[in-house]
């Protein structure tokens, strides 16, 4: 199963891996990495304490903790939380490859702006278009179902957005551009040779897709499962607001319940325990993903004709843009316009809590930007150690830094308000703590995006500078960072977006007065304030949607 | 990549960031014409203390009450003690109450609002708090005012069933939330659900006045009706007002919200006939924080709430039940001398509180 033990046919070894695999005979020899080893050992420290304390704290709950909740909740929560981490992972992979194979594939019209449709609810975190939806949709009190009354006079029944089917449907809506993203790049560099080599064979159209283009996708959509699995456990806002109980609700619950911890420790460790099996599971994935990297011969595979489908295409791509993306934004600019209009609420959304509107506004940028700062500048050790001296130890330490995906935001919290209030009591209770869990959270993505980064550069690069008479850190800065710093920028941008999204970590871990968007939108929609909430709600959606589409236009199917 | 859009990007990023540089803290709340000196005032009452020009700094206040019920009397006070910058983190009150257990060693809160007494109560019990004793605590309900001046009362709230008038008809009317349980109801009834404080005090009151298990037959009776819980009042009282449900158990002043809204909405004072359970009330209290950083500002803010004015905010702005003698009702609601009140004893409640969170947990109340 290892790839390793797999020999690659050699026709699929791309020039990079063999340009890599020569790199690497060349650089072991050269630098000591002891310092970059000690950098990268204490950052992958940083980063799995927290995880290890909750562990420990889960391990070592009183055993009546454990009873209590071994009878009455976990298995249910553990059922609730699969059943849901797989209905949205099915429904997102659907939605995405199918949305990735119109607009890459086939001759949807307007594709090349629904590239831009499909990707852009990344702006949008979940729980704001769950927001949306609850408010249109609530049975008998949404916005849908009264206008539906009203005009025909009697009750008419709609599906209700509240509990799994809706948290399910919300969540999709919301996670399927991972997948499609993923798999509109793997659309895109599939080998024409590949589907004609079918075709000669006689298979038909729809025998050709599912038995060659489909699987040859296969590390693609694996990856982008993954990913939303990831996500849906560690989902927060979403299920607390569509009343659906899973392990991060219950956890939040447990918190706001009895005065005792060890029942929320333990909830944690499970849940924790869950994700580190998923995470192992991607980082798996990951290496294999390799195997759809294009080569020299490469021809795009060629445009499908829709036919007398092209209309029915057009309506579900239209469909789904329009309940991901039109929706949400159309109903967020209304209220935001209803609030400026109405005296009383805009002077409640600029002036709230214990600051106004610019104030939460700024923390929200501030605090996100330092995390994006720290967590590229931390990830540079690690990525420069397990790309430039790969080894055994180079390669834990790596897979160490991916540990942040397997921490929900509710944990790292928990985790945070234990460990930083006993051993940093200076540090609990002022913004620096939230960064921190930014950081924590979100690390795995600057990792990734600057060991990917650095695969680009070719070592031989740094051997010509140190030829010429350059230190090694010479080396480094003038020749490896100018190369590598729009890849740190874009790993930058993503932890940017992701920390600006979160909401339960902050919510947790924010000192008196100290609110950010996410957080006064939360706060305003929990106490069923939409029209004070959208303001904000939009304004975030707005500056998310900066980092993104620079990230986007990064992507292979917007060059 | 293209470095010109790099640098663009960047330079969006640092206009924004400069676009929303918080306004300069030296322009705050318009003085307001400098309020005359309050000791100025005719009055005969020395009720309304000197503002003592030295309190200043900023006063860290944790509220169980949810922000819009609380901001009211925060703006008031910082037009009166503008050097005193509140800030504010208003969460649910056992969230609020983990928090300050949390940080008993590394205290960050000055003040501590609840929206009931059993958790002031069991934190107080613990040691949480440092005594205060405001000059208005003497004109106060002595059953409001902590013995050991632990915390003390502000506001009464009563738990009133509201409801939607164009779904129930006066005769269809109950009138004692034991009818909640009728399965005529099903499916009609919104609640807050366990994370609420109030609803968690309503179930420790019933456990003392009708013990453990006629309390779980009547939540029982609640799920088996299709009671929907919310996270908080206010969507019950929307609901209600729309017509999402035709009844809600709430705190009374969410009907007044509601009405005020415009909504056809009505209210019940449940359980007021010979045997009934009476009237559930329960009181917000506030504490100072043992280990607070500013006492001063905290006893200001205390002062505060139990003066003539602050009382008169609960009282016009929220519909509350103020507990300073003197202090008018808000128009159109109901005096509590009217009804016949439940008789719960708090400090006796509150030492139970765990077996409340059993029940609710045992019941897999929402």
């Amino acid at each position: 199963m290892n790839r390793s033990d797999a020999p690659m046919p050699p026709a699929l070894v791309s020039p990079l891996q063999r340009l890599r695999a020569a790199s690497n005979r060349l650089t072991t020899r050269s630098a000591s990495p002891t310092l970059l080893a000690g950098l990268a050992g204490l950052v992958a420290l940083f980063l799995v304490v927290p995880l290890v304390y909750i562990f420990l704290r889960a391990v070592g709950a009183d055993g009546e903790a454990w009873q209590r909740l071994l009878q009455a909740r976990l298995w249910k929560l553990l059922g609730n939380t699969l059943l849901l981490m797989l209905a949205v992972t099915g429904g997102a992979l659907v939605t995405g490859a199918s949305m990735a194979w119109l607009t890459e594939r086939s001759d949807l019209p307007g594709r090349k702006y629904f590239r831009w449709m499909f990707a852009l609810p990344l702006a949008i975190p979940a729980y704001i278009g769950g927001i949306v939806h609850l408010a249109l949709l609530r049975p008998r009190g949404g916005m849908l179902p009264r206008l539906l009354e009203n005009l025909l006079g009697q009750p008419v029944y709609t599906p209700s957005p509240l509990g799994f089917w809706g948290a399910a449907f919300i969540l999709i809506l919301f996670t399927f551009p991972y997948v499609y993203l993923l798999s509109g790049a793997a659309f895109r560099s599939q080998h024409a040779s590949l589907e004609e080599a079918a075709r000669m064979l006689g298979y038909r159209p729809l025998r050709t897709f599912f038995s060659v283009t489909l699987p040859a996708m296969r590390p693609g959509l694996l990856a982008g499962a993954l990913l939303v699995a990831l996500d849906i456990l560690a989902e927060y806002g979403t299920v607390a607001l569509l009343r659906y109980e899973t392990f991060s609700s219950a956890i939040f619950v447990q918190l706001s319940g009895r005065y005792d911890r060890s029942a929320a420790a333990v909830l944690s460790g499970v849940l924790v325990g869950l994700a580190v099996i998923i995470l192992w599971a991607e980082l798996r994935s990951q290496g294999q993903a390799r195997f759809t990297q294009m080569e020299s011969s490469w021809r795009p595979a060629p445009t499908i004709r829709l036919g007398k489908w092209r209309i029915p295409a057009l309506l579900v791509a239209a469909g789904v843009t329009f309940t991901s993306l039109l929706v949400p934004v159309g109903v967020l600019a209304t209220w935001s316009i209803q609030a400026v209009l109405d005296p009383d609420t805009l002077r409640s959304v600029l002036h709230s809590g214990s600051m106004g509107f610019s104030n939460f506004a700024w923390n929200s940028l501030w605090t996100s930007f330092l995390a994006a700062l720290l967590a590229i500048t931390l990830s540079v050790p690690v990525a420069l150690f397990s790309v430039r001296h790969p080894s055994r130890i180079s390669r834990f330490i790596a897979r160490v830094c991916q540990v942040g995906y397997a921490i929900p935001g509710v944990v790292i919290a928990l985790s945070l308000v234990l460990l930083v209030n006993r051993t940093l009591p200076f540090l609990y209770a002022t913004p620096f703590i939230v960064v921190i869990a930014y950081v924590l959270r979100h690390m795995p993505q600057a990792v990734r995006a600057s060991e990917a980064a650095l695969n680009q550069v070719s070592p031989t690069l740094e051997e010509a500078a140190r030829v010429s008479g350059r230190t090694p850190v010479q080396a480094l800065l003038q020749v490896t960072f100018p190369l590598i710093l729009p890849g740190l920028l874009a790993g930058g941008a993503l932890v940017f977006l992701t920390s600006l999204k979160e909401l339960p970590a902050t919510l947790l871990l924010r000192p008196a007065g100290f609110d950010t968007l996410a957080v006064r939108v939360w706060m305003w929609a929990n106490d069923g304030f939409y029209v004070q909430a959208a303001p904000a709600a939009l304004f975030l959606v707005l500056i998310s949607a900066v980092p993104l589409s620079f990230l986007l236009r990064r992507e292979q199917i917007f060059k | 990549m293209s470095l010109p859009r790099l640098a663009s990007l960047l330079f969006i990023l640092v206009l924004l960031l400069t676009a929303c540089t918080p306004a300069s803290p030296a322009t705050p709340e318009a003085p307001t014409a400098a309020l005359p000196e309050p000791t100025a005032a005719p009055t005969e009452v020395a009720a309304t203390e000197t503002v003592d020009p030295s309190i200043s700094g900023k006063l860290v206040i944790y509220s169980g009450r949810s922000e819009p019920l609380i901001q009211p009397v925060i703006d008031a006070f910082k037009t009166e003690y503008p050097e005193v910058e509140v800030l504010l983190k208003a969460g649910s009150n056992s969230e609020i109450a983990n928090a300050l257990i949390e940080e008993q060693a590394n205290t960050q809160a000055d003040l501590f609002i609840t929206t009931e007494l059993f958790t002031v109560q069991s934190l107080s019990q613990q040691g949480i708090f440092q005594p205060y004793r405001p000059a208005a605590a003497d004109q106060l309900p002595a059953e409001f005012v902590d013995p050991n001046n632990n915390w003390i009362g502000l506001t009464l709230r009563a738990r009133v069933i509201m409801y939607n008038t164009d779904l129930v008809a006066p005769e269809d009317l109950p009138t004692s939330i034991f009818d909640l349980t009728d399965p005529k109801w099903k499916g009609k009834i919104a609640a807050a659900g366990s994370t609420n404080g109030s609803m968690q005090a309503q179930i420790a009151a019933m456990r003392q006045l009708l013990g453990e298990e006629e309390t779980e037959a009547w939540l029982q009776g609640l799920l088996d009706n299709d009671v929907t819980f919310f996270g908080g009042h206010t969507d019950v009282r929307k609901a209600v007002g729309t017509g999402e449900f035709a009844l809600g158990l709430v705190n009374h002043y969410y009907y007044h919200l509601q009405l005020d809204e415009g909504s056809k909405v009505g209210v019940i004072y449940p359980d007021q006939g010979d045997g009934q359970l009476g009237l559930i009330t329960n009181a917000t209290a506030v504490a100072v924080v043992k280990g607070a950083q500013n006492v001063s500002a905290a006893q200001a803010f205390v002062d505060f709430l139990v003066s003539e004015q602050g009382q008169k905010i609960f009282a016009e702005q929220n519909y509350e039940y103020p507990l300073l003698p003197g202090v008018p009702l808000h128009e159109g609601v109901q005096p509590l001398e009217s009804f016949r009140l439940a008789d719960v004893n708090i400090a006796e409640a509150a030492l139970d509180s765990d077996a409340t969170f059993d029940l609710m947990e045992k019941l897999e109340l929402p």
